[in-house]
């Protein structure tokens, strides 16, 4: 397949964002790496210019090892049905603040407040980032890799006994998984 | 004690999470003037059981058994987005045949689905018998999930390269004997519920979300087609089955709870229009591509963003892989996260408190996909 529709639609960003990364992925998938301070701009431009109504999804990943957190933001289009996935990278801190996107497309208000309470991403310019699932949590944002759930719940609720020769096997099979 | 006028006037309401007049486990404060509604405010969490957190601890395989309780109702395109992100990143090819029995699946799940949405519309508003009706009828679904998969409510069935056993004898005659039935009762719940009287005046003018802002506030799936937009990403952003099946895109234009509830009606028989197609054209063949132990299965890195047309909207997943033994990281976007917080909170501006639940259930919002 020559994704013609594709890369038709990169050449246009590619106009105006010169530097940034442009892959094809499968036919209807775009993936773009953006640096940080361009996605207001290319956001902006994607709704405005390039007719993307919908937002259809933001997903933060955490990438412990690189020290920084990952924000991917996926936009569809109603007529040109391609969904384009805006990568960007922000460094991974205690709170690290990113511009909103939340005064372009109304539903990233709740996408942000989402990742706010799970990464502790800060969006500056969303007024509602108050929590929403874990309103009696105190701890640090639960879904950073560093943050352990069996550690936790051995801190809190204390370890169980189990029978030590089941524990063997358990850990025989344990090793076999964990390689990577 | 003395209160301001404003105090007297203005008071709050709490819907839910124990209340029949909200789907499931949520609650929606409402800030009230008299009978009208003057803001609304929605509250979750109260079924989140950490999901996403809990797949990147377990294997590829053991997660199948989780994803499904991500949307109660409606638990298959969560097995089946879940088991094409991963089919997308290690290149496995999906025999045709199981591509087959996943859209018949995924259907069927989507007709049980839209009659429990109407039975709990009905009960909204006082009609009681529908929701009776509904979930006898439902329960014929069940029953046709119960003999091939095994579980009658979450079905782990859709596997990472394929799904887990062919179909049994005379397993496509008895699809076949409860959608002629289901088509058969569609006129009853017409009499009873649709062309009612009682249903066209309290659902009419109820709750409208117009085309404009049915974008602006990112509806998806039914609640976007009930305001004039043909969207549908079986038609858009083929998956599965669907490029080789003929069906069409029901919509209406008003955008009230009564569009939303013809929509629905609508593609209950446009399911029963793609199983009957799919039974009649079901390929022969192998239902499932081997994948390696699933023990020590490591799938290559990359990542992957897929959707499905669940039945409530878009349903979709950002599964990440770092080219391990476990997802590094998979992000739920429930149907719902729209339907069921920014468009919720809009819509019941306005409205008056007897027209609150009817609005909810005219969302079909499922909150188990919003907590996770």
């Amino acid at each position: 397949m020559d994704y013609e529709r594709e890369n038709e639609f990169i050449k246009d960003i590619k106009s105006v964002f010169k530097e940034v990364v442009c892959t094809v992925k499968r036919e209807r998938r775009i993936e773009i790496e953006l640096p940080s301070e361009r996605l207001f701009e290319f956001a902006t431009r994607m709704q405005k210019n390039w007719d993307y109504p919908h937002l259809s999804a933001i997903s933060c990943v955490d990438w412990i090892k690189e020290n920084q957190f990952e924000l991917v933001y996926h936009f569809w289009s109603y007529n040109k049905k391609i969904l384009v996935s805006a990568k960007i990278r922000i460094p991974r801190e205690d709170e690290p603040h990113f511009e909103s996107i939340s005064s372009l497309w109304q539903p990233a208000k709740f996408f942000e407040r989402d990742i706010h309470e799970m990464f502790g991403v800060v969006f500056d310019g969303n007024d509602d980032l108050e929590k929403f699932i874990l309103t009696e949590w105190k701890g640090s944002p639960p879904m950073r890799k560093d943050f352990i759930t069996r550690k936790y719940s051995i801190e809190f609720y204390g370890e169980r006994k189990y029978n030590p020769e089941w524990m063997k096997e358990l850990k025989k099979l344990g090793d076999s998984n964990d390689k990577n | 004690m003395t209160r301001t006028n404003d105090e007297v006037r203005d008071y709050n309401l709490f819907i839910g999470p124990n209340h029949p007049g909200i789907s499931g486990n949520y609650s929606v404060i409402l800030k009230l003037r008299g009978d009208k509604i003057i803001e609304a405010k929605a509250e979750g969490g109260f079924l989140h059981r950490g999901f996403e957190k809990l797949m990147e601890e377990r294997l590829y395989l053991q997660n199948v058994a989780i994803v499904c309780r991500i949307c109660v109702p409606d638990p298959d395109p969560n097995e089946e987005n879940y088991s094409r992100a991963i089919e997308e990143i290690a290149g496995i090819e999906v025999p045709i045949r199981a591509k087959y029995i996943r859209s018949m699946i995924l259907e069927l799940s989507r007709i049980a689905s839209h009659l429990l949405a109407f039975g709990s519309h009905a009960g909204s508003i006082g009609l009681y018998t529908l929701p009776n009706w509904t979930i006898s009828d439902r329960d014929r679904i069940l029953e046709l999930f119960e003999e091939l998969t095994g579980g009658r409510v979450y079905h782990i069935f859709i596997i990472p390269g394929g799904v887990r056993r062919d179909l049994p004898k005379g397993f496509k005659r008895r699809v076949l004997e409860v959608v002629n039935y289901l088509e058969s009762r569609l006129p009853e719940y017409d009499d009873l519920f649709i062309n009612s009287k009682l249903t066209v005046k309290r659902a009419k003018g109820i709750g409208i979300l117009s085309k404009e802002n049915a974008i602006k506030w990112g509806a998806t799936g039914p609640n976007l087609r009930a305001s004039g937009v043909k969207a549908d990403i079986r038609k858009d952003d083929p998956y599965e089955a669907y490029p080789y099946l003929d069906f069409d895109i029901p919509t209406q234009v008003e955008g009230d709870a009564y569009a939303r509830l013809l929509v629905r009606r609508a593609e209950i028989e446009e399911s029963i229009k793609i199983i009957r197609q799919i039974i009649e054209n079901i390929p022969e063949g192998p239902v499932w591509n081997k994948t390696p132990n699933p023990l020590k299965w490591r799938i290559p890195k990359g990542d992957a963003y897929v959707r499905t047309e669940s039945s409530k909207g878009e349903f979709a997943y950002y599964f990440v892989s770092d080219g391990g033994v476990r997802p590094y990281r998979v992000h739920v976007r429930g149907a719902s996260v729209t339907h069921g917080v920014h468009i919720l909170e809009n819509l019941l501006v306005n409205e008056r408190i007897e027209d609150a639940s009817q609005i909810i259930f005219s969302l079909d919002a499922c909150p188990p996909e919003i907590d996770r």
